[in-house]
């Protein structure tokens, strides 16, 4: 019984000592952060102290397969870069760290990119949420350039943070005009409840009234709803002609397949979301939103048009073949990085002064979607925009913009 | 004539859906008093596997039909390992259930890659009645949970397994001495309820597409349900999901969508105010 009850205690004590180690170990991990990984240049020259890129981006949680398709497209050009010679004969390192879609996580690990690594720039941040979170991390206490790489809804003129993703006036300026031609001109605005469809749908309703068109009702849900059986019957007794949606996911699958079900298309109505991409093609059968328009920089179609796509799509697709797709959720991480190392060129050094300066006016002449620039002053880029339409379950290109558009920010 | 066909169908069709949700988390929680966090996962976990047999290529229904199997071997398992242990403590419970759920719903979001996946209706279309569209497959969920509903009532009040399941619950200590396995037969009734969820998620997955956080607004529909029902009997969950979901879906039509969210919960509460016991308060089966 003696016996019995000290092996017990042993055998208790040795839990004990298991469970502090494994404690020991668990906090050593979270303290040097699981979930951030650094990518170190695999070539000789790299003796030269290296260029520090912190990558801050949405690696798990909801929205978990836009950030790991923006850090492989990080990753593929800091390859790119660094296999033409690097930048300044140093050649990049990537620190790429989660934000879990969680602001209060990303705030944390972000600071230890810019405390403890000490990047000379950033890039990332996918929601708007996120990027007012961290903003002020990187920008003013951090000191340092912070490049937003995502379609957003604008007003962003925070100095030393450069946007290279569309804005609402290069999103709508396209196509509102097209969807009056191609659908009608009774709008419906289904929106979910947060900013980027709010400031979207103060700027489109303007641009559909200035069109002549005219808006049946402008409604917001919340974010998480995925019943909507009173906004189609709303939508289906008003005749309404064209639903500009701004719902996301995962309300916006079912939405539309009840649209569907509903006899919208039936009726030739012009279904219409500018954040549609390759991604979203998943959410619906195809019948269900054949016909649906949508505006962006980049889709997979204009690979056919323009050589300079088709080479970083094909490149894309062989080092990362799989499930995250490289789609306009990701284009904005691409040019930012590549404008961003046109602006180290011309400056000549990594002073956040100096390269702000260069980076107000870099311009590349290849990307997604083709050439792009930075709006001298305005700390946003001009870039082509395309027309896409849904036809079988895949974007086809039915506009394209005429030369560069402008953002219209700050 | 047509809209109110179509607001009524819709509403109804909706107020189905959650009462399917409703009953497995109802049977759990009001024959065994544990408040199972897990039930929205045991929903998307019916969600994944007709998903599963479908990008297979096989068909649809297929899966649907071995979804509430497939949740019920799971349910099983994770009855035997953990929830057994925390009968004693309804509130460990719930953070034990807490915790399956997440790790559960995180697992899925990883099989899936994050994303929003569209699986179809084994029967798709709609019916034109009048001039309104009643889409066939939630048609089909009506009367799916219908037949459901009423196979549980009948399951839980009408056979020998039934009498046990509610001796086991409403003395544990004299139906051990006449003989019966309390111990077997909360693990069937865990199981039954997650079997129960299975169905549910397979059923409304071409309705509300796959993705990782498909369960927990169902979840918290789901205990608003139980809580303006009535804990402790069947009718009571049913009939707190059928007024919940009929608000639910019926609160959009008059209000802006935002504020109907939230008095669904202000007229939940309100209720519970004055009827604390809620709507069939006491009468067990």
């Amino acid at each position: 019984m003696h016996e019995e009850m000290k092996d017990k205690r042993t055998s208790l004590m040795a839990g004990r000592r298991r469970f502090l180690q494994g404690a020991a170990w668990m906090s050593g991990a979270v303290a040097t952060g699981l979930g951030s990984w650094i990518i170190g240049p695999k070539w000789a020259n790299s003796a030269a102290a290296a260029i520090k890129v912190g990558i801050a981006t949405d690696l798990t949680g909801p929205i978990a397969y836009v950030g790991n398709a923006t850090a492989n497209v990080a990753n593929m050009v800091a390859k790119d870069i660094n296999g033409a010679g690097g930048i300044l004969g140093r050649p990049i390192q990537l620190f790429i760290v989660d934000t879990a879609s969680t602001e209060s996580v990303a705030v944390a690990n972000v600071r230890r990119l810019i405390q403890r690594d000490m990047v000379d720039v950033v890039l990332g941040g996918i929601t708007s949420s996120m990027r007012n979170a961290i903003k002020d991390v990187i920008v003013t206490r951090g000191k340092t350039l912070y490049i937003y790489p995502e379609q957003y809804e604008g007003k962003e003129c925070t100095p030393y943070l450069f946007c290279t993703g569309p804005t609402p006036a290069q999103q709508c300026d396209q196509i509102i005009p097209w969807l009056i031609k191609n659908g009608g001109k009774r709008f419906a605005l289904p929106s979910a409840n947060y900013v980027w469809p709010r400031v979207l749908n103060k700027y489109a309703r303007e641009l559909i009234e200035k069109n002549g068109g005219e808006v049946i009702f402008e409604e917001y849900y919340p974010l998480d709803q995925v019943e909507y059986s009173a906004t189609v019957n709303n939508i289906m007794t008003n005749h309404v002609e064209v639903v500009f949606n701004t719902i996301i996911a995962p309300g916006v699958g079912p939405f539309f397949k009840r649209l569907h079900q509903a006899g919208f298309g039936k009726r030739r109505g012009r279904l219409a979301c500018v954040y549609y991409d390759e991604n979203a093609l998943n959410l619906n059968a195809p019948n269900e939103i054949e016909g649906l328009a949508s505006c962006l920089d980049y889709y997979r179609a204009v690979t056919a048009q323009d050589a300079g796509s088709a080479r970083i799509q094909t490149e894309y697709d062989k080092q990362f073949p799989g499930k995250i797709l490289f789609s306009g959720a990701a284009t904005g991480m691409y040019r930012g990085l590549k404008l961003w190392e046109v602006a180290v060129k011309e400056a000549g050094n990594l002073d956040r002064e100096y390269v702000a300066a260069a980076l107000d006016h870099a311009e590349i002449s290849e990307g997604p979607g083709g050439s792009a620039e930075m709006v001298p002053g305005r700390r946003h880029c001009r870039m082509n925009m395309y027309t896409a339409v849904v036809k079988n379950g895949d974007f086809e290109i039915v506009a394209r913009s005429t030369g560069l558009v402008d953002p219209r920010e700050c | 004539m047509d809209s109110a066909l179509n607001a009524t169908f819709e509403v109804l069709s909706f107020a189905a859906i959650v009462v399917l949700v409703v009953l497995g988390l109802g049977i759990i929680a009001g024959m065994m008093g544990i408040f199972n966090l897990a039930h929205g996962e045991f929903v998307l976990l019916g969600a994944y596997s007709t998903y599963l047999v479908y990008s297979l290529g096989l068909p649809v229904w297929l899966g649907m039909v071995a979804a509430p199997f497939a949740v019920a071997a799971v349910g099983l398992v994770l009855e035997r390992l953990v929830i057994r242990r925390f009968y004693a403590v309804p509130v460990v419970a719930m953070l034990g259930t807490y915790a399956l759920g997440l790790i559960i719903r995180e697992g899925v979001r990883s099989l899936i890659g994050g994303r929003y996946l569209s699986v179809p209706e084994p029967i798709g279309g709609s019916l034109t009645v009048g001039g309104a569209q009643l889409s066939c497959w939630r048609l089909a969920i009506v009367i799916i949970t219908t037949a459901v509903m009423l196979a549980s009532y009948l399951l839980l009040t009408r056979t020998s397994f039934g009498l046990r399941v509610r001796a086991a619950l409403e003395n544990p200590s004299l139906a051990r001495v006449s003989g019966i396995s309390t111990n077997a037969i909360y693990a069937a009734t865990f199981t039954f309820g997650a079997a129960l969820g299975g169905l549910a998620g397979a059923l409304i997955v071409p309705v509300f597409s796959l993705f990782a956080d498909l369960g927990i607004r169902f979840l918290i529909l789901g205990f608003l349900a139980i809580m303006v029902g009535g804990i402790g009997t069947f009718q009571g969950s049913v009939a707190g999901a059928g007024a919940v979901g009929v608000l639910s879906a019926a609160l959009p039509w008059a209000l802006p969508p935002v504020l109907a969210d939230v008095m669904i919960f202000v007229l939940a509460i309100v209720f519970v105010k004055f009827q604390p016991r809620g709507l069939i308060a006491g009468r067990r089966l």
